[in-house]
C-alpha cells in the first residue's frame, strides 16, 4: 500500500475547473464540422391523437431543406426503442413495457412528441420548414390524472391494453395486519408528491458525423451513458461496436434525464448522418426541454403507520400511484425507490406497500436526482411527524426511538430494490447523524424559544427529517490507468461527467496509489474509443463504482511498477516505495527511477518481454459490486412564514451527511449544496402544470419558477464517515442526498411555523398560493 | 379558456346581424385578419396572425363554420385553427336581443382550447390577449355599424 494518502479526503482544487473557467471544454454545441446539416423536429400540438395524414411536400421544396422524414420513411428503422431496465424479479409483478417510436406513427401520446424530422442547412431554415409539414391529426380524449386514468372506461393511451395499468408491483415483509392489530395508534393520510423537470443548464445535442472512407461513425452526444449509446446505436444500425464512436465531452449537467435513453433525436440525427453522408446537429432548445426530455412527476400515496404509545413504528401500510407518462421504457426505477426509500433509517418490521404505475398522456417519466426518493422520504417522514404530535412525543425523539441502530448492519429489509437486488443497507450509523444535526441547528433551543417568539408574532418553525440513499449499484465500472513516458499518468473510464468532478476524484485515487502529484493525473472519461465496457452515470454511482475501478486499476500498475524497479534494481518488489512521481528502494531512495523513465524501460526496443509480463506500465481493471452501498443523512431547517403573505424565508439549513468515506470533502460539500438547491426548487418554486387537455402551460422559465441565488440560503455541513465494506475505498454516493429529504424538511418546518393555526401539510411542492390557501382554510371544518 | 360576455350595439338587430355575416367587415374587425372568406354554405376559411407574448406574430389557418342559425337572433362559431406554434379549437355562440329600435344586445359565450407551443409559453397572457382583441374587435364592428347606418362607407 502507499505510504502515506496525501489526497483521499483532501480539498483538492478541481482539474477541470481551469479549462471550463476560460471557456476551452468542449461541449456538443461547439462541435462545428464542414457541410453539417441542422435539424428541427416537429412535434404533435396535442396530448393525445390519432395522426391520419402527413404532408410534408411544401417543406421537401422549401429551399435549403436537405430532408424530410416521417415514420413511413425510416421503413425498418422504425422500431420501438429498447426497454432500458427490465423490473426485478419481485413475485407476482406485471409490467407492460410499451417504448416510444423515433417518430410517431398513426397516434401521438403525448404534447411535443415527435412526428417528422427537418434536415437543412440551417437551423434557421429547418424551423421554418416547421409550419410547411401539414399534420392532420383526429385529437382523442387524454388521460392527465392517475386516479381518472384507471377509472373505468377512460380513454386508453395504448390501446392494446385493457387498461392505462402499466405496472402493478406488492412488495411485504412481516404481517402489517397483525401489527396495526397490536398498534396504540395508527396515522393515517393521503400525500401528494410532485416533481418538475431537471432544467439541466445545457439542454440536450447529438451531432453525428459519418465518415464515408473509414466507414465509422462519429456521435457527440450530451448522454450520461455513452457506451450503452454505442452499443445500441451500432446494433441498430447494422455496424460493428468498433465501427461507432460515441463522445459525451463536457455535459452540462445531467440530474438523470441524460441516461440512455434513445431518445427519438439520439435515434435519428446519427441515422440522418448515414443516409445523407454529411454531419447532422441538433440541439435542443429551451423549450423543447420541457416537453422532449424525459421529467419526473408526481405520485399518490394512500399511507397508514401503526405505532406504539411510546412512538415505536409497528408498520407501515401503503397504496401508491405513480406516473410513468405516454412510455415507460426506463422501467420501475423510479416507484421502487420510493418503495424501498420510505423504510429509510428506520426498524420497520412490517411493511405492506403495493403501487399501480398509470399511463397518461404526458412525457416520459424517468428518473431525476432523487428518483422517487423523495417521494418516499416524504410519505414516512411525515407520518412520523404526525405521530409525533398526535402522541405528545417531540420529533427529534419519535426518529432516535426507531433508528436502526449500528449493530444492526449489514441490515436485510427483506424487499428488493431497483437494482434487482435484496435491500440490504451495507453499514451506517445513524444516532449520531441525528444528533449532530438538531444540534447544529440548535433544535432544543429552537423549541424552547419557540411561545415566545410566537407572542411577538413571528412565526418560526424547524424541521429534522431522515434519510437513506441507495447508492453506488452494479452492474460494474472498468478504468485503465497508463504511466506515460514523460511521467504523466492517463486514466480512461466510460462513465460520462456532467460537473461531478470526476477529472478530479478519480485523479485523487490514482494519485495516491502512484505516489504522483494529482495534476499530473489526466483523466478522460465518456470517450467510448478510449474505454469502451461499462454503463454510465447514474444513481449516485460514479465515484463508487467508476473510482473503485480506478483504485484497482491503478494498484494493478502499482504492482508492475514494483515487479519491474525490483528486477532492474536487483531487490524484491515489496522493498520498492512508490512516491514523489518515483519508485526506489525504501532503504536506499538513491536507487530508483523516476516514473516515466520507468515507463519507457517497460516498452524496450530490443530483448524481450518475458512470458507473463505485458509491456508497458498499464492496467486496466473492472469493479462490480454485487450491491449498492447506503449512505444517509439528516436535514435541518429552520424557516420563517408570514401567514399573510405564505412567503417563506429559509433561514438556516443544515446537512449532516454520511457518504462512506470522503473522497474529497469540497466536492462532496458542492454536491450537497446542489442537491438542497434542486430540494428547494422541488419543496416552494418548480411544478409542472398541465392543464386538462395535457397540455403543458408554463414550458419556460418565465413561468416555470427555479430558485435563484437568492432564494437558496447557506448551507451548512458536517460529515460523518461509516466507510462502506462493497468496496476497497469505503465508498457511498452523494449525488442525490441534498435534494432526497427538502420537501420532508420543509413540510414539517412551515407546519412547525404555522402551529397555533394547525396547518397540516400533506403536498409538496408547496408554493406560496397553495400555502396560502392552506392558511386561510385553518381551521375550517 | 372561457370568454363571455354583453356588448351593446347602437343600431337595429337585422343590421347588426347582417354584419356579423359579412366576412369583409369582420376580416376588418377581428386583428391580426389577413384574409377571411366564405367557402360554402356557412363555412369560412382565412388566416391570422396573433402575437401572445413572446409568440409574435403567429399565423393560423383558420376555419370557422356556422351552426345553429336562426336570423337575426343567434347562431354558434364551430372555430378550428391550426399553426406553426400550436392550435386553437372550440366554440363560439352569439345571441342579439333588441334593446330598442335602435340597439341591439349582443350576448357572447366561447369556450377554446389552445394547445402547442403557444399554449406552453404564451399560458399567463392569452386570456388577456383574448379579452383584448374581443375588445378591439367589438369596437371597429361598432363604428362599421354606424358608418353604415350614416350611409357612409359600408364594407371596403
Amino acid at each position: 500500500m502507499p505510504a502515506k494518502t496525501r489526497y483521499l479526503n483532501a480539498r483538492v482544487v478541481r482539474n477541470e475547473d481551469e479549462r471550463l473557467l476560460t471557456g476551452r471544454a468542449r461541449f456538443v454545441d461547439d462541435v462545428d464540422l464542414p457541410g453539417m446539416a441542422h435539424v428541427a423536429f416537429v412535434r404533435s400540438d396535442y396530448a393525445h391523437a390519432r395522426i391520419t395524414a402527413i404532408d410534408a411536400s411544401a417543406a421537401r421544396s422549401r429551399p435549403g431543406v436537405f430532408a424530410v422524414y416521417t415514420a413511413d420513411d425510416l421503413g425498418e428503422y422504425s422500431q420501438p426503442a429498447p426497454l432500458l431496465v427490465p423490473p426485478p424479479p419481485i413475485e407476482d409483478l406485471i409490467f407492460h413495457p410499451r417504448t416510444h417510436l423515433p417518430l410517431a406513427r398513426e397516434k401521438v401520446r403525448y404534447v411535443g412528441e415527435p412526428i417528422a424530422m427537418i434536415v437543412a442547412a440551417s437551423r434557421y431554415i429547418a424551423e421554418d420548414a416547421i409550419r410547411d409539414v401539414v399534420v392532420d391529426a383526429d385529437p382523442l380524449d387524454p388521460v392527465v390524472d392517475l386516479e381518472a386514468g384507471l377509472a373505468p372506461g377512460a380513454p386508453l393511451v395504448h390501446e392494446d391494453l385493457e387498461s392505462n395499468a402499466a405496472a402493478h408491483v406488492v412488495q411485504r415483509k412481516g404481517d402489517y395486519a397483525a401489527a396495526r392489530a397490536r398498534a396504540d395508534i395508527v396515522v393515517t393520510r393521503r400525500l401528494l408528491y410532485d416533481r418538475g423537470a431537471a432544467a439541466a443548464m445545457e439542454n440536450r445535442a447529438v451531432v453525428a458525423q459519418w465518415d464515408t472512407q473509414a466507414e465509422e461513425l462519429t456521435i457527440w452526444d450530451t448522454t450520461q451513458a455513452p457506451i450503452p449509446i454505442r452499443n445500441g446505436l451500432a446494433a441498430k444500425l447494422g455496424l460493428l461496436q468498433s465501427q461507432v464512436r460515441v463522445v459525451a465531452p463536457f455535459v452540462g449537467g445531467g440530474f438523470g434525464p441524460k441516461i440512455m435513453m434513445f431518445y427519438p433525436e439520439e435515434l435519428l440525427v446519427p441515422w440522418a448522418a448515414m443516409r445523407l453522408r454529411r454531419p447532422v446537429k441538433w440541439t435542443e432548445d429551451r423549450q423543447e426541454n420541457f416537453y422532449a426530455t424525459t421529467q419526473e412527476r408526481g405520485q399518490v400515496h394512500d399511507a397508514e403507520m401503526a405505532l406504539t404509545r411510546d412512538g415505536r413504528i409497528l408498520g407501515v401500510k401503503d397504496v401508491f400511484l405513480f406516473y410513468t407518462g405516454a412510455y415507460d421504457p426506463y422501467g420501475l426505477t423510479i416507484p421502487i425507490n420510493t418503495q424501498c426509500t420510505l423504510l429509510g433509517p428506520y426498524d420497520i418490521e412490517h411493511y405492506d406497500s403495493t403501487f399501480t404505475a398509470v399511463f397518461t398522456n404526458k412525457p416520459i417519466v424517468t428518473p431525476v436526482r432523487g428518483a422517487g426518493r423523495q417521494h418516499g422520504v416524504f410519505v414516512s417522514e411525515r407520518l412520523l411527524d404526525i405521530a409525533a404530535r398526535e402522541l405528545g412525543i417531540d420529533r427529534v425523539e419519535i426518529r432516535k426511538r426507531n433508528l436502526l441502530g449500528p449493530d444492526r448492519f449489514p441490515h436485510n429489509h427483506g424487499i428488493m430494490f431497483q437494482d434487482s437486488a435484496p435491500l440490504i443497507y451495507d453499514s451506517g450509523n445513524y444516532l449520531p447523524t441525528l444528533e449532530r444535526a438538531a444540534e447544529m441547528i440548535g433544535y432544543e433551543q429552537l423549541v424552547r424559544e419557540q411561545a415566545a417568539r410566537r407572542a411577538e408574532g413571528r412565526h418560526v418553525g424547524v424541521g429534522v427529517a431522515c434519510y437513506v440513499e441507495g447508492t453506488g449499484i452494479g452492474p460494474y465500472e472498468g478504468a485503465r490507468v497508463t504511466v506515460e513516458p514523460g511521467g504523466t499518468v492517463r486514466v480512461a473510464t466510460g462513465v460520462g461527467t456532467q460537473g461531478q468532478g470526476h477529472y478530479t476524484v478519480f485523479a485523487q485515487i490514482v494519485a495516491d496509489v502512484l505516489g504522483v502529484d494529482v495534476r499530473n493525473v489526466l483523466v478522460v472519461t465518456g470517450d467510448t474509443r478510449e474505454f469502451q465496457w461499462g454503463t454510465g452515470t447514474f444513481a449516485s454511482r460514479g465515484a463508487v463504482v467508476a473510482g473503485s475501478a480506478c483504485h484497482a486499476a491503478a494498484l494493478a500498475v502499482r504492482a508492475k511498477i514494483a515487479a519491474l524497479s525490483a528486477q532492474l534494481l536487483n531487490t524484491q518488489p515489496e522493498d520498492i516505495a512508490v512516491e514523489n512521481g518515483r519508485a526506489f528502494v525504501r532503504d536506499a531512495p538513491d536507487r530508483g527511477f523516476a516514473l516515466g523513465e520507468l515507463a519507457l524501460k517497460a516498452n524496450p526496443l530490443r530483448g524481450a518481454v518475458r512470458p507473463g509480463t505485458e509491456p508497458g506500465l498499464e492496467s486496466t481493471a473492472y469493479f462490480g459490486p454485487d450491491r449498492g452501498s447506503t449512505a444517509s443523512g439528516v436535514h435541518a431547517m429552520i424557516v420563517e412564514v408570514d401567514p399573510e403573505t405564505a412567503m417563506v424565508k429559509i433561514e438556516r439549513y443544515v446537512v449532516v451527511h454520511d457518504c462512506g468515506a470522503m473522497i474529497n470533502p469540497m466536492l462532496v460539500e458542492g454536491q450537497i449544496h446542489g442537491g438542497v438547491a434542486h430540494g428547494i426548487g422541488n419543496a416552494f418554486y418548480e411544478q409542472l402544470v398541465y392543464d386538462e387537455q395535457g397540455q403543458l402551460m408554463n414550458a419556460s422559465f418565465m413561468d416555470y419558477l427555479l430558485p435563484t441565488a437568492t432564494d437558496v440560503p447557506p448551507i451548512e455541513t458536517d460529515h460523518r464517515e461509516t466507510p462502506s465494506p462493497f468496496n476497497p475505498v469505503g465508498l457511498k454516493g452523494v449525488g442525490e442526498a441534498g435534494c432526497i429529504p427538502t420537501g420532508a424538511v420543509f413540510a414539517q418546518a412551515v407546519e412547525d411555523a404555522l402551529r397555533d393555526l394547525n396547518v397540516e401539510i400533506l403536498e409538496i411542492p408547496m408554493n406560496p398560493n397553495s400555502l396560502f390557501a392552506l392558511i386561510a382554510g385553518a381551521g375550517k371544518p | 379558456m372561457i370568454l363571455e360576455g354583453t356588448f351593446t350595439f347602437s343600431g337595429p338587430r337585422a343590421v347588426v346581424w347582417d354584419l356579423l355575416q359579412d366576412p369583409a367587415v369582420l376580416a376588418k374587425a377581428l386583428p391580426g385578419t389577413e384574409r377571411l372568406e366564405l367557402v360554402g354554405d356557412d363555412r369560412y376559411e382565412g388566416v391570422m396572425k396573433v402575437s401572445v407574448g413572446p409568440v409574435t406574430a403567429a399565423k393560423f389557418d383558420v376555419t370557422v363554420a356556422l351552426k345553429d342559425k336562426v336570423a337575426p337572433e343567434r347562431f354558434t362559431m364551430q372555430i378550428d385553427g391550426k399553426g406553426g406554434v400550436g392550435f386553437t379549437r372550440g366554440t363560439a355562440s352569439i345571441a342579439l336581443t333588441e334593446v330598442d329600435a335602435q340597439s341591439t344586445s349582443m350576448a357572447y359565450s366561447s369556450n377554446v382550447q389552445v394547445g402547442g407551443k403557444i399554449a406552453a409559453v404564451g399560458q399567463r397572457l392569452i386570456e388577456s390577449v383574448a379579452k383584448m382583441m374581443m375588445r378591439q374587435a367589438l369596437d371597429a364592428l361598432e363604428q362599421e355599424l354606424r358608418a353604415r347606418l350614416a350611409g357612409g362607407a359600408a364594407s371596403a
